[in-house]
């Protein structure tokens, strides 16, 4: 089993605490980081091949080397914590139960790409982890670690899936409707209020501390060639223990479910969603994916927010894509004509199939409209959605088509 | 901006008003002072335009379209433009809500433990369907999208507690606890 | 200035510019919905996709900058593809109704749909439906069903008027562009929201349900309505009459000019062409009530200006005549020694200028006229009618009776002057006490030009007949002085321009051929650039603040 990495302070009395955290040898990385050069903390950071947890898996050093050298306005740091992928809970946990880990990755990081003001945007619907991490930061302001140069803003959603994608937030963050910005510009070129601007997880910046503290070779060495470190891996559906589990990369799905207890309801797996809602589905037969962003890209899928739901063979696979075309046409933003006319269409062909009026043509009809839409808008949203639209209708045909009329 | 006191950005919504707007929408002088504050926080005021419309919510029971207008001007934006943002979020009422707010995740976690009978009970024991408010002005009963609570499915959330691994006898306490 | 290839061809274009705007050039049209020169990127209806050499796929052309070196291609089979899915997208919706759709005819769905689209529709599904038929203020009408959601008259209403009456409400397909209830869109300028929807969702009250477009003929002309001369097309019916109850002009639309109005115009002038199909129009000479023969009313004149001292003879003029126009009135003045001869009446209610183009001086050649010499004093000439010393008062398109002098004097002075001579193209209370009486064409109904308030000079164009005996004012003044005797330049607008600009200095070396359809400055005139929008001031002033923060 993995070093405890992220989750190491969770077992520990009141671990949301100051106190807790710094009996456990918190704030230590932030006094390492204080007398190393910011551009050293981005080097360090590249070196330990962190890859953004939050979906996109880009690398996280890279991402901060992108604030324009010239620049000599003001740089945000805005921390996404709209955790909302379906499958997804990682973050909630970390805000919960070890919310300095988060403090002090944004003080770190804040240093590294020489930013004085933060954001911490959290999904509305948490309003426990944001008392938590509201108080944490309350502590960190009594205890002099904030208001010294760096200041943290805990900015609260109001329910929109989409402001988990990096630039529907700072659109929200501004005060306005989450729809994602056009790019380019980049955000770290022009972000938040127009600045350049860093958006990271939860889970990526809680990474930074022990990168910092105990150095990027040995957080490297904790994952796979490509991608360094643990992370938490959010497990559900029909496993026998569902919960978050941190793991290396370097772990299989096979294992991964295997540590939850193993499939539950009927105990024979059906399929997996390997990396939150949006993420291809897998079959029975393919669970010896890596659970590192290269290792799903390869089988097809996307490591994504590392949200895992695991199905038994009792399933329905055509309810199951019903559940999540409702959800993706529910919560399209609506500025890009091909994801706001498609998401509504697809919930309504998928509908119509598991009501029992499909025609087998529609089948036809979901995988080309699907297909025709990827990579035509702002966002990834609909790349998101046509995850599950493809994978559930051509790994599971057959299924649907017995829905349908012949 | 380091003024010692946390900046967090809005007051939790535990007291919530009751059905009947009130007959003026108007912040006390404390809660004018906290939008300023509010908007103080950001690098454009309206930034806080979320946290504020959070705040007019709590107060006034629901964004009617009086406190959107009266925001709008708090802001020196056109009210269609708080309009946008208030019809954009699911968070934000445009009608009287409940006394209590009842979600119920019916995402895909939750949909394989049972979100759909974990609906029908609440359906059935508030007699109301999904959408819909108590005649009594009690509880507000909505379908949601996931929580990110999915360890803990079928959950819903309560008022701003997040009510874990629901059974009909779980649902039953829970209501009974709802005044 | 980068260099880019676009289909094989080269061009070198300003930097900035962006790939729709650099394949304009080269006579390319990329298709697109939500992009306007006039407006802000939003990048939002996907439409405007080409391959870009090392791209991996179709990008988005209007958020894309000509950068040097870059190779394009905008006919490719993938771009085809995409398109044609675009055009499906932006279809599933939408409601086509073509057939009872004002837009229809000059509906860019429609027009796209025939060049990239022509698939088989494959959404039997029930659409989502939306408001229909609301009225968005007095000019203004939405059909949510038919909107593409391109923000278009949502980033106009916010980035042009800064009025922000107008917002995308809700999300997915459940999102509709609309008011803050209770709100009206009554902005100066709201009638450009037709103008650049691309579709038909906002159509114009005032325009809909006359006259299918393809019965329209569009004449470059220049808006009447205030001394900015804002470009316009005028949009008339010749060939349907029946169809809008005998109204010829139909509607007018700003003409893209960068030295005056950009691509807008506002409202007061768009709705201001009534008076032209108007009942109240003048379509034959009379004398007391009784009709005359052009020629009968024309030797009335004639006799009144030759058997008159000319310091007996007082001419009100009006800014509301062409160049043209002034120029003969200046002539047959001249030829009789008429000195007084004024055109400044005060309004009775004084306009001001509205942060814009509208401007107070409700007439568009009031500088024109100034320059050409016809500004006398018109409050002398009231007085000297009050006084018993003018014999013949020929008033040319006022109301003095409803201008800006108190009633009484204006009634005195009527009542003084033995020969009140009416000119104009419409009855009003002057015309009524009026002995004689001969009708104008309107600006519509002829060729000419006007000098805008900064000396700018530009054409209109003749786009429906003169109605009755009409005659254009230089050809009604001509033909007086000609038979007067005096130097007639000819039979046509261009012929008295001429004369003009070897007459006047400051119309030195201007022709109609050298003003063309952009206009052309005075001598000596600054060259001129169209206003800033308000929303541009505010948002310059904003981050000037910003900066001294």
């Amino acid at each position: 089993m993995a070093e405890t990495v992220l989750m190491r302070n969770f077992g520990r009395a009141d671990s949301h605490t100051l106190a807790s955290y710094r009996g456990a040898g918190g704030y230590a990385a932030w006094d390492k980081a204080q007398t190393t050069e910011p551009a050293a903390l981005v080097d360090e950071v590249k070196k330990s091949n962190l890859r953004g947890l939050g979906g996109a898996g880009f690398p996280t050093g890279m991402k901060w080397s992108f604030i324009p050298k010239s620049h000599t306005g003001p740089v945000y740091l805005v921390v996404n914590a709209d955790e909302g992928e379906p499958g997804t809970f990682k973050d909630r946990y970390l805000l919960e139960r070890d919310p300095h880990a988060l403090v002090e990755g944004m003080l770190i990081t804040a240093r590294a790409i020489r930013s004085a003001l933060g954001f911490v945007y959290i999904r509305g619907e948490y309003v426990q982890p944001w008392r938590r991490f509201s108080a944490a930061v309350k502590e960190a302001y009594d205890a002099g670690l904030l208001g010294r140069g760096f200041d943290i803003v805990v900015h609260r959603g109001a329910g929109a899936y989409i402001c988990g994608e990096e630039t529907g937030l700072l659109s929200s963050l501004e005060g306005k409707k989450g729809w994602p910005k056009i790019k380019p510009p980049f955000p770290a070129i022009k972000g938040a209020f127009g600045q350049p601007t860093i958006v990271n997880n939860v889970e990526t910046l809680c990474c930074v501390p022990p990168i910092i503290e105990r150095g990027a070779a040995w957080f490297a060495g904790l994952g796979t060639k490509t991608q360094g470190g643990t992370r938490m891996y959010s497990v559900s559906g029909r496993v026998k223990q569902p919960g978050v589990y941190e793991a290396s990369v370097s772990i299989t799905l096979r294992q991964l479910i295997e540590r939850a207890g193993g499939v539950s309801g009927t105990g024979r797996l059906k399929a997996v969603v390997p990396g939150g809602g949006s993420a291809a589905i897998l079959t029975a037969d393919e669970i010896d994916v890596v659970m590192d962003v290269d290792g799903c890209r390869g089988a097809g899928t996307m490591i994504g927010s590392a949200g895992v739901i695991v199905m038994d063979e009792s399933v329905s696979i055509p309810e199951a894509l019903l559940v999540l075309a409702r959800f993706y046409a529910h919560e399209s933003c609506g500025q890009c004509t091909p994801c706001r006319e498609s998401t509504g269409w697809i919930e309504k062909m998928v509908h119509r199939i598991v009501e029992g009026h499909g025609r087998k043509d529609d089948l036809d009809t979901i995988l080309d409209v699907a297909k025709r839409g990827g990579g035509t808008t702002i966002c990834a949203f609909y790349d998101g959605a046509i995850g599950p639209y493809i994978s559930y209708v051509e790994k599971f045909r057959g299924e649907f088509e017995a829905l349908c009329r012949s | 901006m380091s003024n010692g006191a946390p900046p967090t950005s809005s007051r939790p919504p535990t007291e919530r008003a009751g059905l009947a707007a009130p007959a003026t929408i108007k912040f006390s002088p404390e809660q004018l002072a906290e939008v300023r504050r509010l908007q103080g926080l950001y690098p454009d005021a309206r930034g806080a335009l979320l946290p504020v419309l959070h705040m007019a919510q709590d107060t006034f029971g629901y964004l009617s379209l009086e406190a959107e207008a009266y925001v709008a001007g708090l802001f020196g934006l056109s009210p269609a433009h708080v309009h946008e943002v208030v019809t954009f979020y699911t968070l934000y009422f445009q009608q009287p809500k409940g006394r209590h707010v009842v979600g119920v995740c019916h995402n895909l976690s939750c949909h394989l433990a049972g979100a759909q009978d974990i609906l029908r009970h609440f359906e059935a024991r508030l007699g109301i369907a999904r959408g819909e408010t108590t005649d009594d002005g009690r509880v507000t009963l909505q379908a949601v999208e996931c929580l990110c609570a999915c360890e803990a499915a079928p959950m819903a959330q309560v008022d701003d507690r997040y009510e874990m691994q629901l059974t009909p006898e779980k649902i039953d306490r829970i209501l009974d606890g709802l005044r | 200035m980068p260099k880019v290839t676009i289909d094989g061809k080269e061009i070198e274009v300003e930097a900035g510019a962006n790939l729709i705007e650099a394949a304009r050039r080269l006579g390319i049209e990329i298709p697109h919905y939500c992009y306007h020169p006039g407006l802000s990127i939003a990048g939002q209806c996907r439409l405007c996709m080409v391959d870009i050499d090392k791209a991996p796929r179709p990008t988005i052309a209007c958020n894309t900058l000509a950068a040097d070196g870059m190779v394009v291609h905008t006919e490719t089979d993938r771009v085809k593809e995409t398109r044609r899915s675009i055009m499906e997208f932006h279809l599933i919706n939408h409601p086509l109704d073509c057939p009872v759709c004002d837009q229809a005819g000059e509906c860019w769905l429609q027009i796209y749909y025939m060049k990239h689209g022509l698939y088989d529709p494959r959404m039997t599904d029930e659409k989502v439906h939306k408001p229909k038929a609301v009225p968005l203020g007095p000019h203004v009408m939405l059909d949510a069903e038919r909107c593409i959601l391109c923000s278009r008259c949502v980033r106009f209403c916010d980035e042009i008027t800064g009025t922000g009456e107008l917002g995308i409400f809700s999300r997915g397909d459940r999102s509709e562009i609309g008011l803050f209830p209770g709100q009206d869109l009554e902005n100066n300028y709201s009638g450009n929201v037709v103008d650049i929807c691309p579709v038909g969702a906002l159509t114009d009250r005032d325009f809909r349900f006359q006259v299918r477009v393809w019965y329209l003929d569009t004449t470059k002309s220049i808006c009447p309505g205030c001394a900015r001369g804002c470009n316009i097309d005028v949009h008339v019916n010749r060939k349907r009459p029946h169809h809008a109850g005998g109204r010829r002009v139909a509607r007018l639309k700003p003409r893209f000019n960068d030295a005056v109005n950009a691509w807008w115009i506002c409202d007061v002038g768009r709705y201001g062409f009534g008076s032209v199909d108007d009942e109240s129009r003048i379509r034959f000479a009379r004398q007391r009530g009784q009709d005359l023969t052009r020629d009968d009313a024309l030797g009335l004149v004639i006799a009144a200006l030759r058997d008159h001292a000319p310091d007996e003879i007082a001419i009100l003029a009006s800014a509301d005549l062409a160049n043209e126009d002034l120029f003969a009135l200046r002539r047959l003045a001249e030829h009789r020694g008429i000195r007084q001869v004024a055109f400044r009446v005060p309004p009775a209610t004084p306009a001001a200028d509205d942060d814009f183009l509208l401007r107070a001086d409700r007439h568009p050649n009031s500088r024109g006229a100034e320059i050409i010499g016809l500004d006398g004093d018109a409050a002398a000439i009231l007085a000297r009618c009050r006084a018993g010393s003018i014999k013949v008062l020929w008033v040319i398109g006022h109301d003095i009776t409803a201008a800006g002098w108190p009633a009484r004097d204006v009634a005195d002075a009527l009542e003084h002057v033995g020969s009140i001579i009416y000119t104009g193209t419409n009855d009003n209370g002057t015309s009524a006490l009026a002995t004689l009486v001969l009708p104008l064409a309107a600006w519509v109904e002829r060729d000419g030009t006007f000098t805008n308030f900064l000396g700018r000079v530009q054409r209109f164009r003749a786009a429906v007949e003169p109605l009755g005996d009409a005659l254009a004012g230089w050809d009604l003044f001509g033909r007086v002085l000609g038979a007067l005797g005096g130097p007639v330049a000819g039979g046509r607008a261009e012929l008295w321009f001429r004369e003009l600009a070897r007459t006047v200095p400051a119309f030195d070396g201007l022709s109609y051929q050298s003003i063309g359809d952009g206009g052309a400055m005075l001598a000596g005139a600054a060259p001129t650039t169209a206003p800033e929008p308000p929303a541009r001031r505010a948002n310059a002033a904003a981050s000037v603040a910003e900066v001294s923060r």
